[in-house]
């Protein structure tokens, strides 16, 4: 409400050259001749009761913004902005040192002919549209419960009731996430087609195509999030037309929602660093409420459970999609890594990951076994019988995507024996690396970020880690190796069910 | 499961105490209970009942004393004490995407109940409780009265020859007391043996064969 309209003839509250209406002079003794300055006030606003002539009043929303910064932060505050700059020399970087070295790892192969044949197939690109398709997603998905614009708390309760114009006083949060989208957006795709060139399998050309569309795709990002993050509360103008109408969507973000979506960054980032994954998990799930109607089927104590998880996944079409999506994915590339000879190692790398997500999205009913962890029992069966049946749905859906992209491979090419046994090594770590997930328990050391970091992504690195060892012995042949690996990966396998043993009773030591 | 134990109701717990670093939570106390009878524990807030519970449930380990199950230490990783005892102690993990009858259906089949009729003991069991009507809802959409019933159903859908119940009368209502009081008599009139800490007198003198004092520890 930077400039509100006034009707004609209306009085406007003239304004002191230090930025105070004039009426603030009824603040100062007129019997004193203090020469001192008035001390700075905030505007009043007209009161209701207070007879005035003036219909409405002008604020000085940049002034106004200005010295609740000082009152907040002081100097203090400018500084931890400046903070964002540091982070973005930081990052990039990162990007010099570490993304452009593993770009060129992902695209180097003794057979650029037939990669770059490959790379410009209308599978390739198909799955490249998914890629970016199912990034958005992520980001519209994250902004439901983590918007761009989180200012901290205080700021919301004490700065947001004045009478600012919205859009004001929460543009900065916002110019953060917009500049951050906007530089991660070009740096990836800076990163990417450097990457291409220096592999030879791309011009100069390519490298300034994929840095402008990495900068639009980055700004199209952090408009989706911001979008979504309007989206989270109810409101009259929820329209994709928000998208490019950026202060009429800050506008529209409600103190509730802000509230909320900084609360959950509290809870996010505590439980981060302690460790405590459950209770980042419950705040932020949707509550369930399809498919009510349905109905659990009796029978006997495996196939019930069998039949929970199905009923479960029924009721949560979202994990169900979101889990259906990963697995393609990261099914896909696997699957081409490890048919195809001028596909990269690297290629098994980067699939696993998505694979591994996609698989733990079905596996609800095993992360709920783990949360029961330490409570008087309820269910009739053994701890390992109860991980097993929570397990089977999801690794006979993730068998059906890897066997439909096995056919794929089959129809179009040559489907070595090396390659299925690969891909079942593949699955046994996936299935291992979700119960290990699920059974991780809470951190035993003194909590320290990267420490917490490593504990958490422990299953998720074993899995990419042998996975990828997998991958190389299987391309070069080392038929040897592979079969030690196996050892391994059964291994992993025996410590997550000893994982799950020791959780379920470490609870009364 | 396998061949298991069937254990009889018989829970000793001789001297047991429990001290966590040098906070005593439990003085020594003893608990003796036979198969028919319901034992209340009653004492102030933080004398250790439910750390008594806890013990008696195979939970937690004693820092002194022991805690039989029909003979046996009560010990949770034990499968013949897991099979023996049901216990309603703090808040029980549900599934987010289960319903409630779903949830019952559930129990009973691990637990080798008929599936021909399990929906119908699921169902009468919260017909009992005076919830029903709310058997298609999931457990986040109770109020924490209704959320109390519900967890009593889930502890009472199981058998058991113990039966352990931390206050199961909080939140309810008096009809709802009453409720409670009918299903806990029945259970100990079918033999089961039944330890609670109870704040209610009205159902402590209904239901009480003994009533042990936990002494808080200062």
């Amino acid at each position: 409400m930077s400039k509100r309209k006034k009707p004609a003839g209306a009085t406007r509250a003239s304004t002191s050259p230090a930025g105070h209406p004039a009426s603030d002079s009824a603040f100062s003794d007129p019997t004193t001749s203090d020469p001192t300055p008035p001390v700075a006030l905030p505007p009043l606003p007209p009161h209701p009761s207070t007879p005035t002539t003036q219909t409405e009043v002008d604020y000085d929303d940049h002034d106004l913004l200005g010295q609740a910064d000082w009152v907040i932060g002081g100097d203090a505050a400018r500084k931890a902005r400046q903070q964002g700059l540091y982070a973005g020399y930081v990052l990039f970087l990162g990007a010099l040192v570490y993304g452009l070295p593993i770009v060129q790892a992902v695209f180097r192969t003794s057979d650029a002919g037939s990669l770059g044949q490959q790379l410009r197939s209308p599978v390739a690109i198909a799955l490249l549209v998914a890629s970016v398709a199912a990034l958005l997603g992520a980001v519209v998905f994250a902004g439901r419960f983590r918007g761009p614009v989180v200012p901290p708390m205080p700021w919301i309760d004490l700065v947001l009731p004045a009478p600012l114009d919205r859009a004001l006083a929460l543009r900065r949060w916002w110019r953060y996430a917009a500049v951050g989208g906007l530089f991660v957006g070009a740096l990836s795709g800076l990163t990417v087609g450097a990457g291409l060139a220096f592999a030879h399998l791309a011009g100069v050309v390519t490298v300034i195509v994929t840095t402008l569309v990495g900068t639009a795709l980055g700004v199209l990002a952090s408009r989706l999030w911001l979008w979504s993050q309007v989206r989270s509360w109810p409101g009259p103008d929820r329209s994709l037309t928000l998208l490019w109408r950026v202060p009429d969507a800050l506008r529209e973000l409600h103190a509730e929602s802000l509230r909320a979506h900084s609360a959950n960054t509290s809870t996010m980032a505590g439980s981060a660093l302690t460790g405590n994954l459950r209770t980042a998990r419950l705040a932020l799930t949707r509550p369930v409420r399809h498919g009510r109607s349905a109905r659990l089927r009796a029978g006997r104590p495996f196939g019930v459970l069998v039949r929970r998880d199905v009923l479960g996944l029924q009721r949560t079409p979202g994990a169900f999609l979101s889990g259906l999506g990963l697995t393609l994915l990261g099914g896909a590339v696997i699957t081409w890594a490890f048919t195809q000879p001028a596909a990269p190692s690297i290629a098994a790398t980067i699939g696993l990951l998505p694979l591994y997500l996609g698989f733990g999205a079905w596996s609800e009913g095993l992360r709920l076994q783990a949360d029961n962890v330490g409570t008087p029992s309820l269910l009739g069966t053994t701890e390992v019988t109860e991980a097993v049946a929570h397990v089977t749905v999801p690794t006979v859906l993730t068998v059906a995507v890897l066997g439909g992209w096995l056919a794929v491979a089959a129809a179009v090419g040559s489907l070595p024996a090396s390659a299925l046994l690969s891909l079942w090594l593949v699955l046994v770590l996936v299935v291992a690396g979700n119960v290990l997930a699920a059974f991780r328990g809470s951190p035993t050391f003194v909590l320290r970020p990267q420490m917490v970091a490593i504990w958490y992504a422990v299953p998720a690195l074993t899995v990419v880690v042998l996975g990828s060892v997998i991958a190389v012995l299987t391309k070069a042949g080392s038929y040897t190796w592979l079969s030690a690996v196996s050892w391994l990966v059964y291994a992993v396998l025996a410590w997550s069910v000893s994982k799950v043993r020791r959780l379920t009773y470490l609870h009364r030591s | 499961m396998g061949a298991v134990a069937v254990l009889p109701g018989e829970v000793r717990a001789e001297g047991v105490g429990k001290t966590m670093d040098e906070t005593t939570l439990l003085l020594p106390t003893d608990v003796s209970a036979d198969p028919g009878e319901c034992i209340v524990l009653r004492g102030p807030n933080g004398s250790g009942k439910t750390t008594l519970l806890r013990i008696i449930g195979g939970l937690l380990a004693p820092s002194t004393g022991t805690a039989t199950i029909g003979g046996r230490e009560a010990d949770e990783r034990d499968r013949a004490v897991r099979a023996a005892v049901a216990a309603l102690l703090g808040a029980p993990t549900t599934y987010r995407d289960l319903t409630l009858i779903d949830h019952l259906v559930l129990i009973d089949s691990t637990w080798g109940g008929d599936p021909n009729t399990s929906d119908d003991r699921s169902q009468a069991l919260l017909d009992r409780l005076g919830i029903a009507h709310l058997d298609d809802r999931f457990p986040h959409e109770l109020s924490s009265g209704q959320e109390q019933l519900f967890r009593l159903a889930l502890t009472f859908s199981r058998p058991a020859s113990v039966v352990l119940l931390d206050e199961p009368e909080q939140r309810l209502d008096t009809a709802k007391r009453q409720v409670v009081a009918t299903l806990i008599d029945e259970r100990t009139a079918s033999g089961a043996t039944v330890v609670m800490a109870c704040h209610d007198p009205e159902l402590t003198a209904a239901l009480a064969t003994r009533v042990v004092e936990v002494v808080p520890a200062r």
